[in-house]
């Protein structure tokens, strides 16, 4: 356990170096940085994009405006948390702002889909299942919506989810059991 | 005793964690805290399988939109800034110029009410009476009137006021006191 975290401490340095260092090249007019910065971080936004809008298309599109914001606003990079954290952060208020001015959207959707859900198949019924379990995670608040995903599918440590989101690591603990519990319930009144 | 397990508890459960000795013994025996720590483990599951199935765009595509996206947004910047001026501006330098602007504007315009109000020049003092003015005494205004600067402002004077005159110095000359 402890050689875990030992052997992973030297490796954030080491991405923390490469980052500052792509940041000095692309601010210095490299475009070559400019690539690299992407191939290193638009998987994982792009990812995190998806969850909070469930189609491709918006992802990208919401992946790109953090990218944009993050290229825009570089110069004024303090460096006070590491460019993973802060690209993280700018996604997930991103995304949050995104889903509360579409949220009426989002309430049609499911309202449509789940009309629609006794027409299903039989043996479509898992994939269903696995659908609405998707909906109703998407019901979540956003805040705690964004903590799930950031731990559970992006797999970041308590301590980089506390400095994305600025609160400790016992919120984002609770954070984590309160989303389970209302998934629970969501399940329950199914 | 102590109460149920707290949230915290249940996350550091499912993350692997160990509890302590006295909590493992209340969770083992109270059935609320194993029912919760059942359904959340069952949900935890959930949701970390979902994670599987997110459909990838195309990367390089993906780059070049977000590369065209900033060019875009930068020479809009740029037009929008020559709309302004006139000519091509970088921003430090548009904001640079508005506030030297706007601080030139302030002082002059404090600089130009200071001058105005201290001044002598712009003061309005009271332009000095002539001594007949202040007088009742009729001689007096008589020798006043007959000197011929007198005649330079009668010229000045509308005919009612010029009439109005004549009287005053007719009386003066008669010595009886003039009644409008």
């Amino acid at each position: 356990m402890g050689r875990t975290v030992t052997a992973s401490m030297p490796m954030a340095l080491g991405n923390q170096d490469a980052d500052a260092g792509l940041v000095e090249r692309y601010l210095a007019g490299d475009t070559s940085a400019f690539d690299e910065l992407m191939i290193r971080y638009e998987r994982q936004i792009y990812r995190v994009c998806y969850r909070f809008v469930e189609n491709r298309e918006d992802a990208m599109d919401l992946a790109q405006e953090v990218f944009i914001k993050a290229f825009e606003h570089l110069p004024g990079f303090r460096r006070e948390s590491s460019l993973k954290t802060w690209l993280y952060r700018i996604a997930i208020n991103h995304c949050i702002n995104h889903v509360k001015k579409q949220s009426h959207e989002f309430v049609e959707v499911a309202e449509h889909m789940s009309s629609v859900r006794p027409l299903v198949h039989a043996q479509l019924e898992e994939k269903e299942q696995r659908e609405h379990f998707r909906r109703m995670v998407q019901h979540l608040p956003p805040k705690q919506k964004a903590i799930i995903e950031l731990r559970i599918n992006e797999q970041l440590s308590y301590e980089e989810i506390a400095r994305i989101s600025g609160r400790s690591i016992s919120t984002i603990k609770a954070s984590v059991f309160f989303a389970l519990e209302k998934l629970r319930k969501l399940v329950k009144d199914r | 005793m102590f109460g149920h397990l707290k949230p915290e508890d249940f996350v550091n459960l499912i993350e692997g964690g160990a509890l302590p000795a006295k909590r493992k013994s209340h969770l083992d025996s109270c059935s609320r805290c194993g029912t919760k720590w059942t359904s959340m483990l069952a949900m935890h599951a959930e949701v970390t399988s979902l994670a599987a199935d997110i459909p990838e765009p195309d990367w390089t595509e993906f780059r070049s939109a977000v590369r065209d996206r900033l060019l875009s947004r930068s020479m809009q910047r740029a037009s929008a800034m020559r709309r302004w001026t006139g000519w091509s501006m970088q921003p430090g330098a548009a904001w640079a110029l508005s506030v030297f602007v706007a601080v030139a504007l302030t002082t002059g315009a404090f600089l130009w009410n200071r001058e105005r109000t201290s001044s002598p020049a712009g003061v309005l003092e009271p332009l000095p009476l002539h001594p007949a003015v202040e007088s009742n005494d009729a001689d007096t205004v008589k020798a006043v009137w007959s000197q011929t600067a007198l005649f330079d402002e009668l010229v000045q004077l509308g005919d009612a006021e010029e009439e109005q005159l004549r009287q005053m110095i007719a009386s003066a000359e008669k010595g009886t006191p003039y009644r409008q």
